[in-house]
């Protein structure tokens, strides 16, 4: 990473992790390493069929066991009446199981061994029920349809009213069929479209349900304050104010009863946004006191939220020039019991990253009965890019055309639509292809027997959302950064250096400072790559303000104009005169002595952004296929995005190793596999392939800087692109190899193997 | 109840555990050590490993009772008087961390690797530490933080 060039004094070099010393010496503080005085440890009993009546729960001996201090059923919850209809309200079961996985009863016990041991003892006569599994099938108009009576409603809502009214659209959404939604995307006339094409290829792409696989598995722990009825949950999550959102919402309290506190996060993806959070906060409330709960690594594969599965059915043509004449795509998303919608993105992007005048996309959202799907970085994109830059590179090749500039040929600008017809607001595509097409791995590219070299594209479009935050100087020199986002990734270190290089301070001398929902400033849930994109304007404008008010506090102490007075090194000197000079803690001092005078050295700042900044990647792998046994082995890979502006290139790289990496999982490794009674058969990390280390090359991170418009320094978000390309290109090289197009996720040996085999016979 | 007596970073511990008890619940619960960390049942991810009797050891797979006698080292007590081991530093300098989660048990299964192979090339790295998950580096940077730890240690230059 060369960033010699850069104009700024912290900003745009590497910078070490600000909580990196707790990290590195075991002293972070994780959800499940907390224990308060008179804490119970809660153990859940899950369901062991996809789909049953529950008949009985028999809890007597379980009650009896030594150390259990309750045994609680839905009934025995303050969420008694409420529907369930989300994963969130799915606090424990009531009536009926709809999933493998899903918690039926908890049991709180003095010890967690205590707890484990009594679970055993809850005897659960179950009716088994026939499960629809299959996608395809559920999608089916005849089909069996889980919700005939539509997705069940809220019931007597205690909720005061503005804690009710954040998720009332979905709770009154009926499903008449297992199709849940649909979204439909057109532009101009497929048909024509076709009619024009030289070259049409019509193919199914499948892609399977992943699992999020963060290390740190759900943990919460919830402590009520029984006289004033409230709770505080301290939890691993991406999103604070959404979990206290939804926990006031689901338990009837007023947000202000609420508080979450966010703690060291063990990895998210997607997936921390309270899931458990709920279950644990109704239990401490019934049993008066705290509750921790953390998951077992196969309960949170049971019964948390993996990405859906998908069937792409794309049908792409193309003139013998090479333009793209029309793109037809039906998709069905595999949502499991609860409703989720990702077609849309889906759609958006199959449609959406390359020029073409005729497209039509049409999304079904399909319920199975299977864990409700959730996010996943940069949700749907893996899938969306599978499909089409599969296709696309073989359209590239029929047409005997260098798959780059075929790329580049066709390849969205800001302004073009994307598949909902939307214009990309400003975006790097060209920019990353071109950056690739001159890279050595692409532009001297040699293969050796058995070896393929393949690349695609693939983008996000990042998300916003309006933040706050608040900045200090104290009297020795510190500068306070108050935020209420939740660090995933290392953020938080890159708002220290916003605020050390608008305030010209070392980043040692700024501290971080993250509130919980009673004392953070408002930020979005760290998803959508928004988090940099979104929060460090804020504290870039809460910095900038303290600025001033240095300089005016400066102005009045040196009687000059605060034109001729600057601030560099942590002083504020006038222009010319180095004897005028005092260093900011003690501006800060005078400010907090002096009657009258300007008041303590505080500010606020808020962004809003008014636009994303899309971010674009494009990757290169190289592999080598085992032709006895079909293993794909990666040999090199190159990661290539821009970033707008690296804020700090050292997460920003990290992300970008990360992120490539979690896309070789999905198009070698990854897979979450049902049966046909909706039994999970990879409910382990020894049946589920994370990547490990010997499984994955160096990954070479590639960073474009193109400055988005509106974001602060230029910056874009980084997170979620690099995971969308990995399986594409992976594909395209397993295909330059063997010959053998794969249209299935993950390539796993046998899969890749049985595809050369039957391309022989 | 079994009563087993363990020096866990250089301090001697005397408990009275149930016979199962996993090693790393107690070195969690009882030793409120919780540095070292749980992310699967199943001895897959090596958040857990610590040092016993100075060889890595994934402490999910081993009872307590089976440390009885044994000297234990966690990522707690690999810092000597405030001095960070060079994996430590390793790992904070070449952005070999990102959630933290994995880091423990990787700086204490690479600790291991290099007492065996204090000079092993970016392969062996990535073989020694195959027992170690990781979500969220790549692992791109746990290879660079070993390289930086084994040449501290050889007391050569560290890689820029």
């Amino acid at each position: 990473m060369s960033h010699n060039g850069s104009p700024f004094r912290y900003l745009g070099k590497g910078h070490r992790l600000i909580e990196g010393l707790d990290k590195i010496t075991g002293r972070a503080k994780y959800a499940g390493d907390l224990t308060l005085p008179g804490m119970l440890h809660a153990r859940l009993v899950l369901s062991p069929y996809a789909h049953a009546r529950i008949v009985s729960i028999d809890a007597r001996a379980a009650r009896a066991a030594p150390g259990v201090v309750a045994v609680l059923t839905a009934d025995d919850l303050p969420t008694r009446n409420r529907a369930v209809n989300s994963r969130h309200s799915a606090l424990l079961a009531k009536d009926r199981v709809l999933w493998c996985g899903q918690p039926v009863v908890a049991v709180l016990g003095e010890t967690e061994a205590a707890a484990r041991d009594a679970a055993d003892l809850v005897m659960i006569e179950y009716e088994p029920l026939p499960p629809i599994v299959d996608v395809r099938q559920a999608a089916m108009p005849d089909a069996p349809v889980i919700w005939p009576e539509g997705l069940p409603k809220e019931g007597a809502d205690l909720t005061a009213a503005h804690a009710a009214v954040d998720k009332g659209e979905q709770e009154t959404a009926g499903a008449p069929s297992n199709i849940h939604d649909e979204v439909h995307f057109a532009r101009g006339d497929v048909e024509r479209g076709f009619a024009e094409a030289d070259l049409v290829i019509e193919r199914v792409y499948r892609t399977p349900m992943v699992h999020q696989g963060y290390l740190e598995p759900h943990a919460s722990v919830a402590e009520p304050d029984p006289y004033r009825g409230s709770i505080t949950i301290y939890t691993s999550t991406q999103g604070q104010f959404s979990v206290r959102d939804e926990v006031a919402r689901l338990l009837s309290l007023p947000k202000h009863k609420v508080r979450v506190v966010p703690m060291t996060i063990g990895g998210g993806f997607g997936a921390k946004y309270g899931i458990i959070d709920p279950l644990v906060a109704a239990l401490a409330i019934t049993v008066k006191r705290p509750v921790r709960l953390v998951l077992t690594r196969t309960e949170d594969f049971l019964s948390t939220t993996p990405s859906p599965a998908a069937i792409v059915e794309l049908k792409v043509g193309a003139r013998a020039d090479g333009a793209l004449t029309a793109i037809q795509a039906r998709v069905l998303m595999d949502n499991g019991v609860f409703p989720f919608t990702l077609g849309g993105i889906v759609g958006t992007l199959l449609g959406g990253y390359y020029k073409c005048p005729n497209v039509k996309i049409d999304c079904y959202e399909v319920l199975t009965h299977k864990p409700q799907a959730g996010a996943y970085r940069a949700p749907g994109a893996p899938t969306a890019t599978f499909a089409i830059e599969s296709t696309i590179d073989d359209i590239a090749r029929a047409l005997g055309r260098d798959p780059l500039e075929f790329r580049l040929q066709n390849a969205a600008e800001t302004g073009d639509p994307m598949g909902n017809n939307d214009p990309w607001p400003h975006m790097g595509l060209k920019l990353v292809l071109e950056r690739l097409r001159d890279h050595p791995a692409w532009k001297d590219r040699q293969v050796g027997p058995n070896e393929g070299i393949g690349i695609a594209i693939g983008g996000w479009p990042c998300g916003m959302s309006p933040a706050a935050s608040v900045c200090r100087v104290d009297t020795d020199g510190t500068v306070r950064i108050h935020v209420g986002s939740v660090d995933i990734s290392g953020v938080h270190s890159s708002l220290v250096l916003v605020a050390a290089e608008i305030l010209d301070i070392p980043p040692e001398q700024v501290e971080l400072i993250q509130g919980d929902t009673h004392s953070g400033p408002y930020a979005g849930p760290s998803g959508g790559s928004q988090t940099i994109y979104s929060v460090a304007g804020a504290v870039a404008n809460a910095a900038r303000a303290v600025r001033e008010k240095l300089l005016h506090v400066a102005a009045d102490r040196f009687e000059a104009s605060a034109a001729d007075l600057e601030l560099r090194n942590g002083v504020v000197s006038v222009k010319g005169f180095p004897d005028k000079a005092l260093p900011i803690g003690e501006l800060a001092a005078i400010a907090e002595r002096k009657a009258g005078g300007p008041g303590p050295i505080v500010a606020e700042g808020v962004a809003a952004v008014s636009e994303n900044a899309p971010g674009f990647v494009a990757h290169l792998a190289k592999v080598y296929v085992d032709p006895e046994t079909g293993q794909a082995t990666l040999k090199q890979y190159v990661a290539v995005q821009d970033v707008g502006f690296a804020l700090n290139p050292a997460t920003v790289a990290g992300q970008i190793h990360g992120g490539s990496v979690q896309g070789i999982g999905w198009g070698l490794y990854e897979e979450m596999v049902y049966d046909e009674n909706g039994q999970l058969l990879t409910a382990s990390f020894m049946d589920y392939n994370l990547p490990a280390f010997d499984q994955v090359p160096d990954i070479e991170a590639v960073l474009v800087e193109n400055p988005s418009p509106h974001g602060p320094f230029g910056a874009r978000g980084v997170g979620e692109p690099p995971i969308t390309a990995g399986a594409a290109a992976i594909a395209n090289a397993i295909c330059d190899a063997t010959g053998v197009r794969v249209t299935e996720l993950p390539i796993r040996s046998e899969r890749l193997w049985r595809a050369m085999r039957s391309r022989q016979r | 109840m079994a009563t087993i007596t363990v020096t866990v970073n250089g301090k001697s511990y005397t408990s009275d555990v149930e016979p199962r008890m996993l090693l790393v619940h107690y070195l969690r619960e009882h030793l409120n050590l919780t540095g070292t960390h749980i992310g699967c049942d199943t001895s897959q991810c090596g958040a857990c490993v610590v040092l016993v009797d100075g060889v890595s050891v994934k402490s999910c797979t081993m009872l307590a009772v089976q440390a009885d006698g044994a000297n234990v080292l966690t990522i707690e007590g690999l810092a000597q008087n405030g001095q960070l081991h060079p994996l430590q530093e390793g790992f904070w300098e070449c952005h070999g961390l990102q959630c933290g989660y994995c880091t423990p048990g990787m700086i204490m299964a690479a600790y291991d690797l290099l007492q065996q192979n204090p000079n092993p090339t970016d392969e062996e790295v990535r073989h020694g530490l195959e027992g170690n998950l990781c979500r969220c580096t790549g692992y791109h940077n746990i290879v660079r933080a070993v390289q930086y730890a084994a040449a501290k240690m050889r007391g050569e230059a560290v890689p820029a």
